[in-house]
C-alpha cells in the first residue's frame, strides 16, 4: 500500500473523529442555551393579553421531592432557605434570603435579593424589581412558583 | 450521531486490516455486520424504552466500544471474537436494564440489598473460588471456564447504594455542629461511613492487591458524599485519609512501593532502584509508544504495540495498556479526541445529575459519572506516567467481559435517569 494513501486515510480518520466530537459539542451547547427561537424584544412581550387580565391573588410553589404548596398574595412574600422566609425552601440552589415579592400601588413585583443563582421570571433573569402578572412563572433554584388569579 | 459513530468504528476495523496486509481479511465483513446490528439493536431499545433519553451517551459509548474492538482485533486477534461476544452480552444487559428499570426511583428501595451485594462482590475474590490468574492481583472469580472480575460490577451496585443512602441521610449529615476556621464540621458520628469506606478500600488494596479499584471506590464515596452534602469538611477528611492510606501503603506493602518506584524511575533497567528487574519497563515502553506516535500518529495498524509487551507476555496490552497502543497509532491529536469523548461523557453525566428532579437520581447520576471518569483518568494517567500505574480497564475500550458488561449497565442507568427527567 503506498504511503501517501495510508497518510491520507490517517488524516481522514482523525477528521472523522473530530467531526463526531464537533457534533456532540453542538448538542451540548444547544442544550445549555436552548434552541434558537426568535427573541422577543421584551422578554415578556409574548405573554397573551388574555392571560394578563385580573390581578394576582396567589402563588403555587412546586418544589423538588415535596408536595405542591399554595400561598395567598396578601402580604410581602420572601423566598429562601432561612426559617424566617414565608416560602421556606429546602433547595441546594436557593440562597438563605433569595428573592421577594411585594406590591406597590396595586401592582405586584418580584425582586432578587442578591442570590447566588439568580431569580428568573419566565426564563428571563430578574435584575431589577419586575412587575408580574397572572400566568407568570418565577423560578428560584430548582423551584417554580406560578402566579394564579384565584 | 449514532450513524457517525458506527461509521468511525467500522472505519477503524477496515483501516487496521488494510494497512497491515493491504487487503481486507474475509471474516471482517462478518464482524462489521455483527457490530452494526448490535449497535442498531441498542438504539431501537432506547427509542422504545426511553424515548426522551440523552441523545449523546449511547453514540459515545458505541464509538468507544467499536474503536476499542478494532484495536483488540489488531493487538490480540484471538481475543476478538470473545470481545464481540462480550459486547453482545453487554448489549443484552443494557437492554434488560432499560426494560426492567422503568423508573430509577424504584431502585431506591433495594439500597441495603445493594450494599450487601456490593460488599459480597468485592470480597468474593478472597473466597475459595477466587483466583489470581497468575498476575499477582487477586480480583478474579472462577465459575467453570469463565473468569469474572466482580469488582467491576460492585462499583455500579455500590453507587446505587450510596445514592439511596445519602439521599435520605443528606440532611442530618449536612448539619454542622462545630466550626474550625471557615470550615463547618458535621457531628463526628457522621464521619463513620467515611471510615467504613476507607477501611473497605484499604482491605481491597491489601488483600486483593487491586490498587485501581481501591482508589476508585474511595473516590466514588468521597465525591458522592461531597455532592450530597456540599460540606467541604468531608472532602478534606477524605483527602487526608487517602493521603494517610497511600503513605502507609507505600511504606508497608511491597506491591504498592514497587508501583510508585516504577512510576518515578521507569528508565532504570536494573534492579538498583526498585528491587525488581525492569519494574518500570512497561511504563517506559508505553511512554516510548506515546512518543513515537507524535502529533498525528503512525496510522492505524502501523504502530509497534508488540514492543510494549513482547509476546503479549503479561496479557495487559489489550486491557491496561490499550491506551498506549492507541496513542502510538493515532498520535497526540487522536488521544486528545479520546480524552474529549470521556470529557463529553462527564459533561452529559453531570448535566443529567443537575437536571434530575429527585435527589436519588441526582446522586446516582453523579456517582455513575464519577466512576467512568475517574477510571478513565486513572488508567490514561497511569499509562502516560502522570499518575502511578494502577491496573484498571479503560471503560468500553479495553478488552474484558466484566468491564464491558458493567459499563453497559452503567450507561443504561444514566440513560434511564435522563429519560425520567424530561417527563414533567
Amino acid at each position: 500500500m503506498p504511503t501517501i494513501v495510508l497518510t491520507t486515510l490517517k488524516y481522514l480518520f482523525l477528521a472523522l473523529l473530530y467531526l463526531f466530537i464537533a457534533r456532540a459539542v453542538r448538542v451540548v451547547y444547544l442544550d445549555l442555551v436552548g434552541p434558537r427561537v426568535p427573541k422577543p424584544r421584551d422578554g415578556r412581550a409574548r405573554q397573551a393579553p388574555a392571560r394578563r387580565r385580573g390581578s394576582p391573588r396567589s402563588i403555587v410553589v412546586t418544589e423538588q421531592d415535596k408536595p405542591v404548596r399554595t400561598f395567598p398574595l396578601d402580604d410581602e412574600i420572601t423566598f429562601g432557605r432561612s426559617e424566617s422566609c414565608r416560602v421556606q425552601l429546602d433547595d441546594t440552589y436557593v440562597s438563605t434570603l433569595h428573592a421577594r415579592m411585594f406590591s406597590k400601588d396595586g401592582t405586584w413585583f418580584v425582586e432578587d435579593l442578591g442570590s447566588t443563582n439568580g431569580t428568573y421570571l419566565n426564563r428571563v433573569k430578574v435584575t431589577s424589581p419586575s412587575p408580574i402578572a397572572v400566568g407568570d412563572e418565577i423560578r428560584v433554584g430548582k423551584t417554580i412558583a406560578e402566579i394564579r388569579r384565584s | 450521531m449514532l450513524i457517525l459513530s458506527i461509521v468511525i468504528a467500522l472505519a477503524t476495523f477496515v483501516l487496521v486490516d488494510f494497512s497491515r496486509s493491504s487487503h481486507v481479511s474475509p471474516d471482517l465483513a462478518k464482524f462489521m455486520i455483527a457490530f452494526t446490528a448490535l449497535a442498531i439493536l441498542g438504539h431501537i431499545a432506547i427509542r422504545r424504552l426511553a424515548p426522551t433519553a440523552d441523545p449523546l451517551l449511547y453514540p459515545i459509548a458505541i464509538l468507544l466500544a467499536g474503536f476499542g474492538y478494532g484495536f483488540i482485533r489488531r493487538l490480540a486477534p484471538d481475543l476478538a471474537s470473545a470481545q464481540l461476544g462480550w459486547i453482545a452480552i453487554g448489549m443484552v444487559a443494557f437492554i434488560a436494564t432499560l426494560a426492567i428499570v422503568r423508573d430509577h426511583r424504584q431502585l431506591d428501595q433495594f439500597r441495603y440489598s445493594f450494599l450487601l451485594l456490593g460488599i459480597a462482590l468485592l470480597l468474593l475474590p478472597l473466597s475459595p473460588i477466587g483466583s489470581t490468574l497468575g498476575r499477582g492481583v487477586k480480583l478474579w472469580v472462577r465459575l467453570g471456564p469463565l473468569a469474572f472480575q466482580p469488582a467491576e460490577l460492585a462499583k455500579v451496585v455500590l453507587a446505587l447504594f450510596l445514592a439511596g443512602y445519602l439521599a435520605s441521610k443528606r440532611e442530618v449529615m449536612t448539619i454542622t455542629t462545630a466550626r474550625v476556621g471557615p470550615l463547618g464540621l458535621p457531628a463526628p458520628r457522621h464521619f463513620g461511613p467515611l471510615f467504613l469506606a476507607w477501611g473497605l478500600s484499604l482491605a481491597v488494596m491489601f488483600y486483593e492487591r487491586d490498587l485501581g479499584s481501591s482508589t476508585l471506590f474511595f473516590a466514588l464515596f468521597v465525591i458522592t458524599l461531597y455532592a450530597a452534602t456540599s460540606r467541604s469538611a468531608y472532602a478534606l477528611a477524605g483527602i487526608v485519609m487517602f493521603s494517610g492510606g497511600v503513605w502507609y501503603a507505600y511504606n508497608h506493602f511491597a506491591h504498592v512501593s514497587i508501583r510508585i518506584c516504577a512510576w518515578l524511575h521507569p528508565w532504570s533497567a536494573t534492579d538498583i532502584q526498585c528491587g525488581i528487574n525492569g519494574a518500570g519497563r512497561q511504563i517506559a515502553q508505553s511512554a516510548f509508544a506515546l512518543g513515537s506516535g507524535g502529533l498525528t500518529g503512525t496510522g492505524l495498524g502501523l504502530g509497534h504495540p508488540q514492543l510494549i509487551d513482547p509476546g503479549l507476555r503479561s496479557g495487559t496490552l489489550p486491557t491496561d495498556f490499550i491506551f498506549a497502543a492507541i496513542g502510538e497509532e493515532i498520535g497526540f491529536i487522536g488521544t486528545v479526541a479520546i480524552l474529549l469523548l470521556f470529557g463529553l461523557i462527564a459533561a452529559r453525566g453531570f448535566h443529567i445529575a443537575l437536571r434530575s428532579r429527585d435527589t436519588f437520581g441526582t446522586l446516582l447520576a453523579t456517582g455513575l459519572t464519577v466512576i467512568i471518569t475517574v477510571q478513565a483518568l486513572l488508567i490514561m494517567g497511569g499509562v502516560s506516567r502522570l499518575l502511578p500505574l494502577t491496573g484498571i480497564t479503560l471503560p468500553f475500550v479495553s478488552y474484558g467481559g466484566s468491564s464491558i458488561f458493567a459499563n453497559f449497565i452503567l450507561i443504561a442507568l444514566l440513560i434511564r435517569i435522563s429519560d425520567g427527567e424530561a417527563v414533567t
